[in-house]
């Protein structure tokens, strides 16, 4: 029950763990790391609230003192400067979910890149991304993908600089073996929609951003 | 002839020739094309739909150049999405 640090992408984070249940916080495959350098935001945990997930509506408040993001078996509290957060969780679910939705503003917040709804396969040490709404096919893609190493099978995590985009290894996988790898280049982005027949078009960049705003987790 | 002007708050990308604008007031996101994006630009100061099409004259060859009724409907999307207002 005590604290733990992780780190996700190029940040720490350490969780205060008050959850009265027991629950699975990050996939195994996230790094526990040592507390050597201050971490970049501290979130603590707790549960006993809410009720079970009605649907993705997220409620978002803002004033001087702190933003919430609230959902029917979630609440997040945060400051302005993203530094501390609680998170009121009513299950596992709600847990992973006001994880992510915390994550996903966080690295917005400093304009350091964007948790995507995709799973992203490596060949040849090159990220290729998956990008989906929800029953749009992203685990089958990853799990088509064998025997190719996996850098995520749910959110990828995008670094985005002027040098380039870097795909990191999600602590927010479903069921499938994530790759040792930690971190890609990004190659390419499928969006993908459900069809009879299979085939690949490229569109144009201006599409492209458009269909992507939407698979932004949050 | 009436005038019209951008408003102020928006965030636009230009990705090769097309152009992707928030508006960041309603979160609404416009694509406009190459003349699209054109016309937006000058929008920053007043434009009426004469200047416009001038304008588009001097810059785009003949064969993608709009005709007057087309001008207008376009600024008619743009006041629709909230991106542009007539001047009184």
């Amino acid at each position: 029950m005590g604290n733990i640090s992780f780190e996700i992408g190029d940040h720490i984070f350490v969780i205060q763990n008050k959850l009265v249940k027991p629950m699975k916080i990050l996939s195994i495959k996230s790094r526990r790391v040592n507390e050597v350098k201050a971490p970049d935001m501290v979130i603590r945990l707790e549960d006993n609230y809410g009720i079970p997930f009605i649907d993705y509506d997220v409620k978002i408040i803002k004033d001087h003192t702190k933003i919430t993001y609230q959902r029917s078996d979630y609440l997040i509290e945060v400051d302005p400067d993203y530094k501390e957060a609680t998170l009121y969780v009513h299950d596992e679910l709600a847990l992973k979910h006001a994880l992510m939705n915390l994550y996903s503003s966080f690295i917005v917040h400093h304009n350091w890149g964007l948790l995507i709804h995709s799973s992203c396969a490596i060949e040849k040490g090159k990220a290729h991304i998956f990008s989906g709404q929800s029953g749009a096919g992203k685990s089958t893609a990853a799990k088509l993908s064998h025997p190719r190493e996996l850098l995520s099978d749910e959110a990828s995590i995008l670094k985005i600089t002027d040098q380039g985009v870097t795909v990191y290894n999600s602590p927010f996988n479903s069921e499938l073996d994530s790759s040792d790898l930690e971190e890609a280049s990004l190659a390419s982005i499928q969006l993908l929609h459900q069809s009879l027949s299979n085939r690949r078009e490229k569109i144009s960049k201006s599409d492209a951003l458009l269909q992507l705003i939407d698979k932004v987790f949050y | 002839m009436k005038r019209y002007i951008q408003n102020k708050t928006y965030d636009v990308t230009r990705l090769d020739d097309e152009y992707v604008v928030l508006n960041t007031d309603n979160y609404t996101v416009t694509k406009l094309n190459g003349v699209g994006g054109f016309c937006w630009s000058l929008l920053h100061e007043e434009q009426t739909v004469d200047s416009l099409l001038e304008a588009i004259h001097k810059e785009f060859p003949e064969d993608e150049q709009p005709d007057e009724g087309e001008i207008e409907e376009f600024i008619m999307d743009l006041i629709q999405c909230e991106l542009v207002h007539h001047v009184s």
